[in-house]
């Protein structure tokens, strides 16, 4: 309950009579503040990975492509100019406007209210950013129109870029339908939720050009004969699972994010709502620019780089899942091995292969370790406000480790799908580091 | 006739009157009322209270809702009717009925307040022989075994009990619903049948595991009466006693006539009910699959009783489907079709949400046609009792409702969980049951529907007393003023229980109380007909029904303006018959066992029109295509439509050759009836990624021989325009052998019919190619087809100069017939989501004058169309095939069904919304998860299922986006005979048990050779969306033509056709001097019948 404690002292002391000075401003807390009330939203619409990936990928390329006709000079190279977004055009816009701050945060909220179908939720984080703006004079008053039309240029400009990603197509897409054989990939128990967007590959990216480059290593085929690679790991998940210390517990748990978990009681059903693995890695983008005390722009500059590598490793991840359409743990322990067997966690629904934790987590792990160098440590409080602790870490790439196994704990993946996820995210963010001559 | 076998001869006569008089028009009804008693007035004034506390709630015990029950009985002989409740959490109650609506509560003197345990089901029955009712009461819930051990007061005569489950052997602590008392061994003494569920949930996973072996405390019981002493005979009689079992009620009757009393069991949740078929050795066998095609799924009351008056009775169970939309809005989700098939293939029945009739056809055949009667959607639905309300000869139907929270409100799925992470935020502790007691309560009003004869009931519930809304549970009737008709008692949840005298002023009736033989002395078991001019009426004898109640073991028959009985024949349940003749009325008989009549029952088999024999050996490969995972929003998937069927003497040699189509993934074949025997029939070839949409045999280049045409139709994978869409024509070298012409036209559209006409008037045979879909791009339709033969079998595409308008609609069916008397034929089309179309034929071009042959309004789901001179006057009349009355989809001239599409929102898809009635007034058909899983646009417009749930067609899209939108509608979806009047034709209805299935396949036959024409009608769709389910209420009907014009039906056990399947194709074809049907099922062998 830190977080919220020191967030709510800070909004007081900033909307107190005593207007503090600008320096005195937490940016980076302010930032990672507004992007939580983004977060709620979408964990309220229960967002799918991919898609969160995609909301966190349009909103923080907002606030971050507002920060541009600053003139601001970042740390490390622009991004941007790897990918198709062609952003030049808001280096001569914004005339007029002296604070960027203000209207990325607010473009951050447009961008929000349109890209999620709750969106409309955030009108009220608009307003109350507003109030907070004139509060605290971050400009004047009469320059307001001057300043939301500025975020409005922008967030329509991100808003048109994202209307030809492909997502608005997908609908138009036709709709899984399960193979015939063994190996692969049903819907499991308890909701047999339909798979969460199979035709995600035909997405947009920002960084990578051709997927098939990042395509994983091949999984191991599906053969129970004992001693193949696949019944050895299919024994593993099993034995495994059955042997969980406490601390293998708490770290499935604590990686669980899930966005939808489906609880039974009779006719009753209720679902239980976490953030997403992306959402996850944007908590801790957030709790490291705070405590590397990051500006604003470099604040923003972050954040949209490990949201746009979120979405890339989304795409690629999620190409691999429907290429291979791997059968879950549950299905094949419960048809083949231990009919009542079942997984620590939840299985999420889409196919197994590769693990979605283990590439987007390596991902974001190898980008933030780019950016605020190796054994930075940190304290993970993101998961505070869905039960669970807080968690310290020496390193990004210690937590990305420990979310890729924690699969394994889970019960959800078996380890190619991890080792494998891992190295097809560390490639990915490799790749979109060498793309930004990192 | 000897006497013996009157009952056999009387049964006949019933089933072939009755399919006659069950379509016949009944007089003016009576209209019933009821009035709810003051229970100041009465005395009555019992509550079943519900206490939510930490220690009792839903969470804990998930049947916290269910309510209670109601028992009705004479329990001191002394003419009126006592009524006894059950508590959930209160003590029970005992009201003796001091005459004039007035009642005493004597619970404490009697003792039979129960115990202070959860409190279920009660059933009056005379356990042990001594002529008074005695009263056996359930408990469940979480407490220990101790307090679950069930109760049975013995009736000491002036209303003192004394309670002796233990000394009985049935102070059983299963987790009980009721227990139901019947003689399943018939041996005079009444055994017991203990329903049970179970209070744990149970995982999927489990499921397998929770179908085995035997629960101690969930499974269902069966305990026989060995004098006096029950045994559980649960095992050895073959009852089913999982842990799976959520028994919710349990009825028994004879379900399939053989003497025998036979039991129904629903099952909540996955478990399918089960329908135990008494054995006659002791032991039963659940053939509920093979009873029933498809069941209701949340099984819940149930009843069982003759509806139509045929002497034979209909099953009823109870579900939770809402009435109005806004409720059906906010209960579905996203349909399954993955979980759907792993039920099926789990072993688990066709099970869906929706309270289901199964009409008896006899010999074990039902159909279930619950929607088309009316009865489907009465929300969450606990008990269901048939009685006649009005005193008119019919039941009626009385459906008590509501729970007490709105779990299954799709919102509190999707955001109630929001609760737990909201309370972080605000770092309040959050509390589980505060969430659960915090949700939505929505009382409905019951439900009462009077029977209108025709298996259709009118919902009165406002009109007849039951409008008030609430949460009402177990439920009994009996006359309990002795006015001679019934009344009802109903135990409501946190409200004051109800006593509804019945108003009813006219109608006759007679009551009829049994005095059984040995210790069932109230007859349990028995069944009456009574037989009055050309009226039957039949009852059984068992007061356990509805939902944890029983009602009053006093038969009541009400007889309309009947003025006298000529006979009523008693079966016992030792099978012995009493039969009494010119029984007077309008007062209560007692009768005592006095057979006279010896129990011969055999039946004399009946005499059936068809014949069953062996089928070519033609098995397609079922195909698992899912056209919903390519256009979601289609109601039936346009993948499955054959096998399609045509006939002709290939070769010449006297024998028939039968076409039988392929489907993708199965090649079509062709077949030689040879002296009873089926031979493949090597001249011809067919690839398998055709779909064959329609064959035709006809010499189309003049050597004598036929030549086979092959439209190709289907939708599966194909594209657009695909290479397997591509028409084929066959022409015949001489020998029978049929050769590919590589010359023939190409155009590449999903073939739904054709017609062979000759279109230039040169004399040739040339063709009309209608077509049906556009695969993907449901509901646009591609151009049609005039294809001229130069008479060497060349035929050229012509279609820009015969057909002004080629886009025709989503043609099913074609026929060619001089419409205008000009001696050249005209063109006659019919297809889904349109009106009949007439193309006349104008100096050589097909013109449209539709409205000038065909009235208005007949915009119907045409899938067939069939020419024949029904009426003998020398010209053509059309049957056309419709989709039928059976389903959730209703269409009138005031509320059609409306389907628009279009790209709404710009992505490469066409988007098809159907606009329905539901309720009151018309929506958008689909669920918002349907909905949003197309458009994107939609997401952000509906936010949750509440803001979707009163939402209109004209919420979703502006009126210009309408107004853009291509339009179809239905107006009917009735299958019709149009009778050719010389300048154009009338509609005539087929009759309402035609409407029961949508109608693919018609073949017109003098079946019985009365020189008038009969009807051959088969159907079925069993692949439909979920919501809909399986409409498979046909086995392939007969109906008799009369020089009235008017058809009769046949049941399936009289004509003797029973098919499983979707009959999609009929062919009449003969050999020598016989005549023989065949009907193509979808991915299923075909049927061969000998017309006798």
């Amino acid at each position: 309950m830190k977080k919220i404690t020191l967030s709510l002292l800070l909004i007081l002391g900033l909307t107190g009579s005593i207007i503090a000075q600008k320096k005195a401003l937490d940016w980076p807390k302010i930032y990672a503040d507004q992007l939580f009330k983004i977060t709620e939203v979408m964990v309220t619409d229960v967002a799918s990975p991919p898609v969160a990936a995609r909301i966190y990928a349009y909103t923080t390329l907002a606030s971050y492509l507002a920060i541009q006709p600053s003139g601001t000079r970042f740390t490390k190279p622009d991004f941007l100019s790897a990918t198709p977004i062609q952003a030049d055009k808001f280096q001569a816009s914004g005339s007029g406007v002296t604070n960027f701050e203000f209207p990325a945060i607010y473009a951050m909220l447009l961008v929000g209210e349109k890209v999620i179908p709750s969106g409309y939720l955030l009108k009220k984080a608009q307003e109350d950013w507003i109030s907070w703006g004139l509060k605290n004079k971050i400009f004047q008053k009469k320059d307001l129109a001057l300043y939301l039309t500025f975020a409005q240029d922008v967030a329509d400009f991100v808003l048109e870029y994202a209307k030809k990603d492909g997502y608005i197509q997908l609908t138009a897409l036709p709709r899984y339908s399960p193979k015939e054989g063994e190996g692969y990939w049903y819907p499991t128990p308890p909701a047999y939720m339909a798979p969460v967007e199979p035709e995600w590959r035909t997405m947009k990216t920002f960084f990578l050009r051709n997927l098939t480059d990042f395509d994983p290593k091949p999984m191991a085929p599906f053969d129970l004969d004992k001693g193949s690679s696949f019944q050895i790991q299919l024994e593993e998940v099993y034995t495994v699972t059955q042997n969980l210390t406490e601390e293998q517990k708490l770290i499935a748990n604590f990686w669980d994010c899930n966005p939808f978990k489906v609880e039974f009681s009779g006719h009753m059903a209720i679902g239980v709502k976490k953030i997403s693995p992306g959402g996850h890695w944007i908590g801790i983008t957030g709790i490291a620019a705070q405590k590397a005390n990051l500006n604003f722009a470099e604040t923003a500059y972050i954040h949209a780089l490990v949201g746009l590598t979120l979405h890339d490793a989304f795409v690629s991840c999620w190409k691999a899942k429907y290429d291979t359409d791997r059968i879950r743990p549950e299905t094949a322990i419960n048809q083949k091995v231990d009919q009542s067997w079942r997984p620590l966690l939840q299985t999420p629904p889409f196919p197994e292969y590769t693990s979605g934790h283990s590439v987007i987590s390596t991902a974001s792990a190898v980008v933030l370790t780019a950016y605020f160098g190796d054994n930075f440590s940190f304290l993970d409080t993101s998961e505070l406000y869905f039960g669970l602790p807080e968690r310290p870490f020496d390193s990004f790439l210690q937590a990305s480790q420990e979310a890729a196994i924690s699969r394994l704990y889970g019960g959800i993946h078996y380890r190619d799908a991890i080792e494998n996820g891992v190295e097809q995210g560390d490639k990915i963010a490799r790749y979109i580091l060498q793309q930004t001559q990192f | 006739m000897s006497h013996f076998s009157i009952l056999s001869i009387f049964r006949m006569v019933c089933l072939v009157l009755a399919w006659g008089i069950a379509y016949s028009a009944y007089p003016q009804n009576q209209q019933s009322k009821f009035e709810k008693l003051n229970p100041k007035s009465s005395g009555i004034n019992f509550k079943n209270q519900l206490k939510e506390d930490r220690e009792n709630n839903i969470l804990r015990y998930e049947y916290f809702y269910n309510g209670g029950g109601v028992a009705v009985g004479d329990l001191n002989n002394d003419g009126l009717e006592d009524i006894f409740f059950t508590g959930n959490m209160v003590p029970n109650k005992l009201y003796k009925n001091l005459g004039k609506l007035k009642f005493e509560d004597i619970t404490k003197t009697a003792g039979v307040q129960g115990k202070s345990s959860w409190t279920t089901g009660v059933s009056l029955a005379d356990v042990n022989g001594d002529g008074l009712l005695d009263i056996y009461v359930c408990y469940s819930g979480k407490g220990p075994v101790e307090t679950r051990k069930n109760e049975l007061f013995i009736n000491l005569g002036n209303f003192k009990f004394e309670e002796k489950a233990s000394a009985y052997g049935l102070d059983d602590p299963s987790h009980s619903t009721q227990g139901l008392f019947f003689d399943f061994d018939r041996d005079g003494d009444l055994d017991l049948f203990l329903l049970n569920h179970n209070i744990q949930v149970i995982n999927e996973m489990e499921f397998d595991a929770a179908r085995t072996g035997k629960h101690p405390f969930a499974g269902d019981k069966l305990f026989r009466n060995d004098g006096g002493k029950f045994t559980d005979v649960t095992e050895q009689a073959g009852i089913k006693s999982f842990a799976l079992g959520f028994g919710l009620s349990v009825n028994s009757s004879d379900v399939n006539q053989d003497g025998w009393p036979d039991i129904l069991v629903t099952n909540d949740y996955i478990e399918q009910d089960y329908l135990y078929i008494n054995q006659g050795d002791g032991t039963f066998k659940d053939e509920l699959s093979s009873y029933f095609s498809h069941i209701s799924h949340f099984s819940m009351g149930a009843d069982i009783a003759d509806l139509n008056n045929d002497g034979l009775q209909e099953i009823f169970t109870l579900d939770m489907l809402p009435e109005d939309n806004e409720r059906q809005k906010l209960l579905y989700g996203p349909e399954n079709y993955e979980q759907y098939d792993l039920m099926i293939r789990r072993g688990f029945h066709h099970q869906l949400m929706r309270n289901m009739l199964h009409l008896n056809q006899g010999e074990g055949q039902f159909s279930e046609i619950g929607q088309m009667a009316g009865i489907s959607n009465t929300d969450w639905s606990w008990s269901a009792l048939f009685f006649d309300g009005n005193n008119d000869g019919k039941k009626d139907l009385f459906i008590t409702n509501g729970y007490y929270r709105d779990y299954t409100n799709r919102d509190f799925l999707k955001y109630k969980g929001d609760y737990y992470f909201k309370q972080a935020i605000v770092r309040e502790k959050a509390d589980t049951l505060h969430l659960v007691t915090s949700m939505t309560s929505t009382p409905v009003h019951n439900y009462y529907f009077q029977n209108q004869g025709n298996l259709s009931f009118q919902n009165l519930s406002n009109s007849a007393g039951f409008e008030e809304k609430n949460f009402s549970s177990g439920a009994a009737y009996a006359d309990l003023d002795n006015d001679g008709d019934l009344d009802l008692v109903v135990n409501n949840l946190n409200q004051t229980a109800d006593i509804f005298e019945n108003q009813n002023s006219t109608g006759n009736w007679i009551k009829i109380r049994l005095k059984g033989p040995m210790n069932n002395t109230f007859g349990v078991g028995t069944s009456i007909l009574a037989y009055a001019e050309d009226e039957i009426y039949f009852l059984e004898q068992q007061p356990v029904r509805g939902f944890q109640s029983s009602v009053s073991p006093v038969l009541h028959l009400g007889l309309g303006e009947i003025k006298k009985l000529d006979s009523l024949i008693i079966t016992w349940p030792d099978q012995q018959i009493q039969t009494i003749f010119q029984t007077p009325i309008n007062q209560t008989l007692d009768l005592s066992y006095n057979p006279n009549y010896s129990n011969k029952t055999q039946q004399n088999p009946q005499q059936q029109f068809l014949k069953s024999i062996p089928a070519p050996d033609f098995n397609p490969s079922s195909s698992t295509v899912n056209d919903f995972k390519r256009q979601p929003l289609m109601v039936t998937m346009p993948s499955h439509l054959g096998p399609v069927l045509a006939s002709s003497d290939l070769n010449k040699d006297g024998f028939p050759e039968i076409f039988i189509g392929g489907n993708k993934g199965t090649p079509a074949r062709i077949y030689t009836f040879k002296e009873d025997v089926w031979e493949v029939y090597r001249g011809f070839r067919s690839a398998s990624e055709f779909s064959d949409g329609v064959a035709i045999f006809q010499d189309f280049n003049g050597d004598g021989f036929s030549d086979l045409f092959l439209g190709s139709g289907g939708y599966h994978d194909y594209l657009s325009e695909d290479e397997s869409l591509r028409d084929r024509l066959f022409l015949n070298d001489g020998s029978g052998v049929l050769v590919p012409q590589s010359n023939f036209p190409k155009y590449l559209i999903s073939t739904g019919t054709a017609t062979v006409m000759d279109l230039n008037q040169d004399g040739f045979p040339d063709l009309f190619v209608g077509g049906k879909i556009i695969p993907g791009k449901y509901p646009e339709s591609p151009s049609s087809k005039t294809l001229i033969n130069d008479g060497k079998g060349n035929f050229s595409d012509q279609s820009s100069e015969f057909l002004p308008n080629a886009k025709l609609g989503m043609l099913t069916g074609s026929a060619a017939q001089d419409l205008n008397g000009d001696g050249v034929e005209d063109l006659i089309l019919v297809g889904e989501w349109m009106s009949p179309k007439a193309l006349i034929w104008e100096n050589g071009k097909l013109v449209e004058r539709s409205q000038d042959y065909f009235p208005s309004n007949l915009s119907g789901w045409w899938n067939t169309l069939k020419q024949a001179d029904l009426d003998g006057d020398g010209d053509l009349d059309l049957i056309l095939g419709n989709f039928g009355l059976n389903s959730q989809l209703k269409a009138s001239d005031q509320y059609p069904l409306n389907l628009y599409a279009n790209d709404f929102d710009q992505n490469g898809s066409i988007d098809p919304i159907i606009e329905c009635y539901l309720g009151d007034g018309m929506y958008p058909f689909a669920s918002r998860d349907e909905l949003l899983d197309q458009m994107v646009s939609m997401r952000s417009k509906f936010t949750d299922y509440a803001s979707y749930s009163k939402a209109k067609i004209s919420d979703l899209f502006s009126p210009d986006e309408l107004k853009k939108a291509q339009k179809l509608s239905i107006h009917t979806l009735e299958s019709i005979v149009l009778v050719n009047n010389g300048k154009g034709f009338t509609p005539k209805s087929l009759p309402r048990i035609a409407q029961s299935f949508p109608v693919y396949a018609i073949s017109v036959l003098d079946i019985n050779q009365d020189g008038i024409m009969d009807l051959i009608l088969g159907g079925n769709q069993s692949l439909a969306r979920i919501k809909i389910g399986r409409m498979d209420a046909s086995q392939g009907l007969v109906l008799l033509g009369s020089e009235t014009g008017e058809f009769t039906p046949l049941s399936s056990s009289q004509s003797g056709i029973e098919i499983k399947g979707d009959i999609k194709s009929i062919l009449e074809f003969r050999q020598d001097d016989k005549t023989f049907l065949i009907f193509g099922i979808n991915q299923k062998p075909t049927a061969v019948y000998q017309v006798k």
